[in-house]
């Protein structure tokens, strides 16, 4: 093993105890001294021995007066220890506070020079940074005019500079971090990153234990003085969270085997003890006026606190505005989180956005109706990327975690009380390692500011009580009609089959199309609209693009099936030639049957380009089958309220390979017109049965082979 | 560059710093060496901060002891000349006398007493940073270096205006100047860092510059108290025990002289000088390493 870069051995540090300002004499007072009064002593560090390896990337947390700043001010060789030795090898630089050494009345450039000499830079080395420096400060023209001209922002951007520019074998952190904007937080982030990969030794301290988390390979723990816990870093800091758990803006509740940790404007959620959120947390930032305002800049108040919830408070130090997080664990385990807004008075905010934070091991999204695999974070990722178009509007969204990942599914639910609310995936940046659901709440639409009081935003439910296979279905449950050991599933237009988890439909799956003037207006195309449930079933409505008309879809469950209803609105009169209602089926159906004829599907030939009809006759009727290929059978049967069709079995193109079944209407004399008002296009009933619990003979035939 | 008990390892190239080091006051020219432009940089950072502001910038150096000459001068030969006597001989004009006395003191003065409170007032540097804490207190000696060389200048003009005539002792001024220089360093160095730990020592520090306006030969030449038959014996050697006493004087006879008149005037400011200023540096060296705790 290499020299270790810092060795701390049995580091003792005592101050004189501070005397305040009781009296005029005030403290380190001569009287006292020539009185021979001892004051107190106050130990702030005691017996603390560690060692850093070069490279190596610790994190020193603790609550306030644990003894954090003066450990890394002796490191740092600003004062020397009561007892113990530090021994520090390389060059130090200590971003303690950043811009100390400016001087106002100094501009930029001169301030650099001079804080660059404290850092230990003669002049020459700082010309051959000062390009960089700039580059990085970002502060245009205003470097030859003096800093107190400087935003704070722009002050702290030239103090890091500044010091992460001096090329140190060794960087001190402290709390360096909390200022300046997000964009300038996040390039900090990813300066302190590269000078990781560069090799060079961090010992860094924060409260911000996420930022702890992403960059430090080991966390210590001060408290009260001592080193009290080397551990993995997630354990360290999970460790401190409860230590702290009665402070004023930190709450601990459980219940069942979910437990969740408030803490300053960020919640973490355990399940069975394993920390299932990333160290971000749950978190919220309001936007206003284009700027960005962190929920850890707020300062947080448990308001009511009790075993498994909270109430907790956070006012904005720069805005009139406070959010109220009412946060309750329910006996199954799942968390709720409802978030509201405050206004003192009316103010104009742009966005009010919640981040969910959770670990990189979830590796696929679902969000809606659609699924996906997160793409890989790259180390390029200095911002959030966005996975998902926010355009798509669902309420529902989950992540899944790697199968070698001992994480639970989480499935996540936005209950909008607010009409503006959006969910959206994202892959955070490179350091944080994680996957951000945002919810974003969004007042643009307001013509006028957001008036005082207080608006409730969202409540959002996480749900980490799911196995795997069950959270697929439980996010599509609004959408997903379940009758004994089948499930059909409305997803894009369509209606998808399911027998136990095997999928039965293929292709197109259960569609609807008309042919009007010509063109077919197929169900897939019509624009879909909020789902609505009805009783255990759901009803949606499909507009179309093109034709006056709308589709309402119903599905319910029945004691032996699922119901399929489809009724049309139309405003004005339509004419159509013909519709059908199909079920497109896998290939492996081999055999069909409708009322009158039953027969084998014929197999697949390189040359079929057209759907091919497999029965020869056209009668009406009002029973379809398939079955075969070891597959469920699947009846589909026209119900007495619908209008009467005709059934029929065809063969999809090669090229498509699927079965289908299908009713179809025709026109007399190649005509339908519809009046103004609803009608009922289709109702039909959807069975599926293994084909061992099949009736012999009721309806599978002899194939007939005419 | 490096500061302060670091040694270098040329073996793994690399600076150490070790806490078990103890800096010795031997190691402190190098560290100054090393923080050269440090020190320059923060006495460059007053100056600036000084004039920047104003419109006259710089000239403000020159009119300050300018007025304050005319006005003593005015007191002094018009309103109590008579009866104090002050004129003194032709060949010694008093505003000359005046004008010599008063630079050298005021530097003295404002070295002392900014230096006494540079420790506290860069805390915010002392506390955060690591680097050879002498440079505080020194670069605040060095600031009033430039009213002085100012006033040094306006000196020798108006001595030359008002009839006088400049030998090769008045070259000799910035060799006496030197003793001056080395005892405002150690007192620099010792108030300092006693003012960080004891803050009563900035207000001791205060009363005792005044005192040593008047108990030095500053508005009124050394002869006067040389003269001055009442004055109990004690007293006069407690007198002469001021330093300043023998350098101011010194200063005069240097200018109008163009010797230092009785050169075992100068022995007892030269011992005083060197001891305060080896104390002065061995005690802030003592107290450097922890006087951050104290800021």
């Amino acid at each position: 093993m290499s020299t270790p870069v810092i060795e701390v051995h049995h580091l003792v540090k005592e101050f004189p105890a501070r005397r305040g300002a009781r009296d005029l004499r005030g403290r380190g007072g001569l009287g006292d001294w020539l009185r021979g009064q001892k004051t107190g002593r106050f130990r702030a560090l005691d017996d603390v021995s560690f060692t850093v390896s070069p490279g190596e990337s610790l994190g020193i947390i603790g609550r306030n007066g644990s003894g954090k700043s003066t450990l890394l001010s002796l490191i740092a060789g600003v004062t020397r220890p009561t007892s113990g030795r530090v021994i520090v090898r390389g060059r130090v630089a200590s971003l303690l506070e950043l811009g100390a050494g400016f001087h106002p009345i100094l501009t930029g450039r001169e301030n650099v020079y001079l804080n660059a000499g404290l850092l230990g830079m003669r002049h020459r080395e700082t010309d051959a940074v000062l390009d960089e420096i700039l580059r990085f400060a970002d502060i245009g023209d205003f470097i030859d005019q003096p800093v107190e001209t400087y935003s704070s922002g722009m002050f702290v951007r030239l103090g890091f500079a500044v010091a992460a520019h001096t090329n140190p074998d060794i960087f001190l952190v402290d709390e360096v971090l909390a200022v300046g904007d997000e964009a300038f937080q996040r390039k900090c982030r990813w300066k302190i990153g590269e000078l990781r990969e560069q090799g060079k030794t961090i010992v860094f301290v924060s409260h911000d234990l996420g930022l702890v988390h992403a960059l430090c390979d080991r966390v210590v723990l001060l408290d009260g003085g001592r080193l009290v816990q080397r551990d993995t870093p997630q354990e360290t800091i999970t460790w401190y969270l409860r230590q702290v758990g009665n402070e004023s803006g930190v709450h601990v509740f459980r219940a069942g085997r979910t437990e969740a940790v408030q803490c300053e404007g960020r919640i973490s959620l355990f399940r069975d003890g394993r920390e299932i959120t990333a160290p971000a947390g749950l978190g919220c930032s309001v936007v206003s006026l284009g700027q960005y305002h962190a929920g850890s800049q707020a300062d947080w108040k448990v308001q009511d606190r009790h075993e498994t919830g909270c109430v907790v408070r956070g006012r904005f130090p720069r805005l009139p505005v406070s959010l109220w997080w009412t946060e309750q664990i329910d006996e199954t385990g799942r968390f709720h989180w409802r978030v509201e807004l405050e206004c003192e008075r009316a103010c104009a905010l742009d966005q009010v956005n919640l981040a969910l934070s959770v670990p990189a091991a979830y590796t696929r999204w679902m969000y809606g109706d659609f699924s996906g695999t997160f793409p890989e974070i790259q180390p390029s990722d200095t911002r959030w990327t966005l996975v998902l178009s926010p355009e798509m509007r669902s309420n529902r969204a989950a992540a899944l975690p790697d199968d070698s990942a001992s994480l639970p599914p989480l499935l996540f639910e936005a209950v909008p009380l607010w009409p503006h609310v959006g969910l959206a995936w994202y892959n955070a940046e490179y350091l944080a390692q994680s996957r951000v659901l945002q919810a974003s709440v969004n007042f643009m639409a307001l013509a006028e500011q957001l008036e005082a009081g207080r608006h409730p935003l969202v409540e959002l439910v996480i749900d980490p009580t799911l196995r795997a296979e069950d959270a697929s279905w439980q996010i599509r449950s609004d959408r997903t009609v379940r009758s004994g050991r089948m499930r059909a599933r409305f997803e894009h237009g369509g209606v998808r089959l399911f027998f136990d988890d095997e999928e039965l439909t293929a292709y197109l799956n259960g569609y609807a199309a008309m042919l009007i003037e010509h063109l077919w207006a197929d169900s897939h195309t019509l624009q879909w609209q909020e789902i609505r449930s009805e009783g255990e079933g759901f009803a949606i409505e499909g507009i179309s693009r093109r034709f006056p008309f709308r589709q309402l879809w119903r599905l319910w469950p029945e004691q032996d099936g699922i119901r399929f209803e489809i009724d049309l609105e139309t405003d004005t009169a339509l004419q159509a030639e013909e519709y059908q209602v199909s079920l497109v089926l896998r290939p492996e159906y081999d055999s069909w049957r409708t009322d009158a004829e039953s027969g084998r599907f014929a197999p697949f030939q390189p040359e079929d380009t057209m759907w091919k009809h497999q029965n020869r006759t056209y009668p009406s009727g009002n029973m379809l089958a398939a079955w075969g290929g070891g597959l469920p059978q699947v009846a589909f049967m026209l119900q007495d309220n619908s209008p009467p069709m005709r059934p029929t079995a065809i063969n999809t193109s090669a090229l498509e390979k699927a079965r289908v079944l299908q009713f179809l209407r025709t026109g007399d004399g190649g005509r339908l017109v519809f009046g103004p008002g609803r009608h009922c296009l289709f109702s039909g009933l959807i069975r599926v049965e293994a084909t061992g619990d099949l009736p012999v003979g009721s309806f599978s035939g002899e194939s007939d082979e005419r | 560059m490096k500061f302060f008990s670091e040694t270098y390892d040329g073996m793994n190239s690399a600076w150490i710093y070790d806490s078990a080091v103890r800096d010795t006051p031997g190691r402190v020219v190098r560290d100054l060496i090393r923080a050269r432009e440090l020190l320059l940089d923060l006495v460059w950072k007053d100056l600036r901060a000084r004039y920047r502001y104003a419109v006259m910038g710089f000239l403000w150096a020159v009119v300050e002891p300018l007025l304050f000459m005319a006005l003593l001068a005015v007191v002094f030969s018009f309103i109590l000349g008579d009866r104090a006597a002050l004129t003194g001989s032709g060949s010694r004009p008093y505003a000359i006398q005046l004008l010599c006395g008063l630079i050298f003191w005021q530097y003295f003065s404002a070295a002392v007493s900014s230096a006494t409170l540079s420790l506290v007032e860069a805390r915010h540097l002392v506390k955060k940073v690591r680097f050879p804490r002498e440079v505080i207190p020194l670069a605040a000696c060095l600031v009033p270096l430039v009213n002085l060389a100012i006033g040094f200048a306006l000196l020798g003009v108006t001595h030359l205006l008002l009839g006088g005539r400049l030998s090769a002792g008045f070259l000799a001024i910035p060799v006496v100047f030197g003793l001056e220089l080395l005892l405002t360093l150690g007192l620099a160095l010792w108030f300092s860092c006693g003012h960080a730990i004891f803050r009563d020592v900035g207000n001791m520090v205060a009363v005792g510059l005044m005192f040593g306006f008047y108990a030095s030969p500053v508005i009124y030449p050394a002869e006067l108290v040389s003269r001055a038959t009442e004055l109990p014996a004690w007293l006069a050697a407690l007198y002469w025990a001021n330093p300043m006493a023998g350098l101011l004087t010194a200063y005069r006879n240097l200018l109008f002289e163009g010797s230092p008149g009785d050169v075992r005037m100068l022995i007892w400011p030269a011992v005083c000088a060197v001891l305060v200023f080896i104390s002065g540096l061995a005690v802030f060296r003592k107290s450097a390493g922890t006087i951050a705790d104290s800021l």
